[in-house]
Formats: structure tokens, C-alpha cells, sequence
């Protein structure tokens, strides 16, 4: 079993991440992958031009760490994969990679499903959406902690 | 003694600033007088959900800052 989880300062790239998770899941016999992107549109409708992810010098990836973990010891998978960006995403641009590699399709779904659930929620970010309507200070929705509720 | 703050925190405080007579205070009383102090912030500090880390750690309310203590306060996050 294998555990990645990273926090990127860098350009995210969901291709070169999905195709290491592919050559590392030589064996595996499924492999479900994420990519969020930075949404153009706030929850009340205002143009962003960007997303700012603030993080902690250790906290944040050690959450990202925690969560992946997790996931890999509560679902029957062989690879964990978590990419994560962290300071200025510009809207549409990748902002987290989630993914996981096992012998059959449903624990893959479901770890990838887990991951995303809990780092909506937990993961160590201040995050500001800066547009037309200025600067403001975003967190998760109702449904967002309804969704990370269903695991317990 | 230097607190450091995060996301809004940071925004209404400041990211880092020098306090005196922080040593032996319970997190608890660093919240509340950081709260009069910096009425913007006041909210957030009095939200649950909003945590005190010392040398790296998360820790309760109840916590007594020593001195030399690294002290941050951290909003609720906004997850990934």
C-alpha cells in the first residue's frame, strides 16, 4: 500500500498525477480519480478571477496527510493519492487531485468519494475568492458537512 | 510574547503581533482579551470553532501558555 499526499505551490497537473497513480497501480484493477477545479462563479453569483488558499507551515499538510491515511486504511485500496494546491488558483484552474487504486472498482469510488468529503471540510485552508465583489472569506457549505457527515 | 494569526484572523489583527503578559494565561483569557482588543476579530475569536495551537499543537481552552510558548489562533478552516 502506498500513501501520497502533497501539498502543491506549483501549477496543478491532474494528467501527470493521475498518470503516476496509473504506473504505480501496476497490479490494481481499478482506479477512480478527482480534479476540482477553481469555480468561476461565487455562491452568489459574482465573477471570480481567483481563488487565495492560505496555509499552515505544518498543520495543513498534515491534515492532508491524516485524511489520506484514512482513507487508505478504511477502504480496500492499494494507492492513495491527495494533490492539493495551496496560494493564488486562478478560476478554472485545477485546485485538488484526489484518487485511489484497488483490485475492484467500489473501493476505489468509495475512498475517492471519502477523500473528498473530508478535505472539503477538514483540510487545513483559509480560502478567499477575489473578484468583482472584492475579497471574501469562504467555507464549506451545509451540504458540504452533510456529505462528510455520511461516513461518521 | 509573539501570537500569530491565520485566514481572517490575520485580516482583522493582524498576522503576528507582540503581547505582553501572556504567560500563565489560560488560552480562554488570551482569547477574551484578544477579543476586547481587537473588536473586528472579536467573533471569530469567540467561535467554537476557531482553535489555539501551541508549539504546533492544537489545544483546549484550558491550556496555560508558558513562557516562550510559539501561540497561533486559527480561524475555522475553509477546507480544500
Amino acid at each position: 500500500m502506498s500513501v501520497v499526499a502533497r501539498l502543491e505551490v506549483e501549477a496543478l497537473k491532474p494528467d501527470r498525477e493521475l498518470a503516476a497513480l496509473i504506473q504505480r497501480a501496476a497490479g490494481d484493477g481499478a482506479i477512480v480519480s478527482f480534479t476540482g477545479l477553481a469555480r468561476p462563479r461565487s455562491k452568489s453569483g459574482q465573477a471570480v478571477d481567483r481563488l487565495v488558499l492560505e496555509h499552515h507551515p505544518t498543520l495543513t499538510q498534515q491534515s492532508l496527510e491524516q485524511i489520506a491515511v484514512a482513507a487508505a486504511e478504511r477502504f480496500d485500496v492499494n494507492h492513495v493519492w491527495v494533490v492539493h494546491r495551496c496560494g493564488e488558483v486562478g478560476a478554472g484552474e485545477p485546485i485538488v487531485f484526489a484518487g485511489a487504486a484497488s483490485a475492484h472498482r467500489r473501493a476505489a469510488f468509495d475512498a475517492t468519494d471519502y477523500l473528498m468529503d473530508r478535505l472539503k471540510t477538514e483540510a487545513v485552508f483559509w480560502k478567499r475568492e477575489v473578484g468583482d465583489g472584492g475579497s471574501e472569506w469562504i467555507e464549506p457549505s451545509e451540504a458540504d458537512h452533510a456529505d462528510r457527515d455520511r461516513w461518521g | 510574547m509573539k501570537i500569530r494569526f491565520h485566514g481572517r484572523l490575520a485580516q482583522a489583527i493582524g498576522a503576528e503581533i507582540d503581547l505582553d503578559s501572556v504567560a500563565g494565561s489560560c488560552v480562554r483569557e488570551l482569547r477574551r482579551r484578544l477579543a476586547a482588543e481587537h473588536p473586528a476579530a472579536a467573533a471569530t475569536l469567540e467561535d467554537r470553532r476557531a482553535v489555539a495551537c501551541v508549539g504546533g499543537a492544537i489545544v483546549r481552552d484550558d491550556h496555560v501558555i508558558a513562557a516562550g510558548d510559539a501561540v497561533e489562533f486559527l480561524p475555522p478552516v475553509s477546507g480544500g
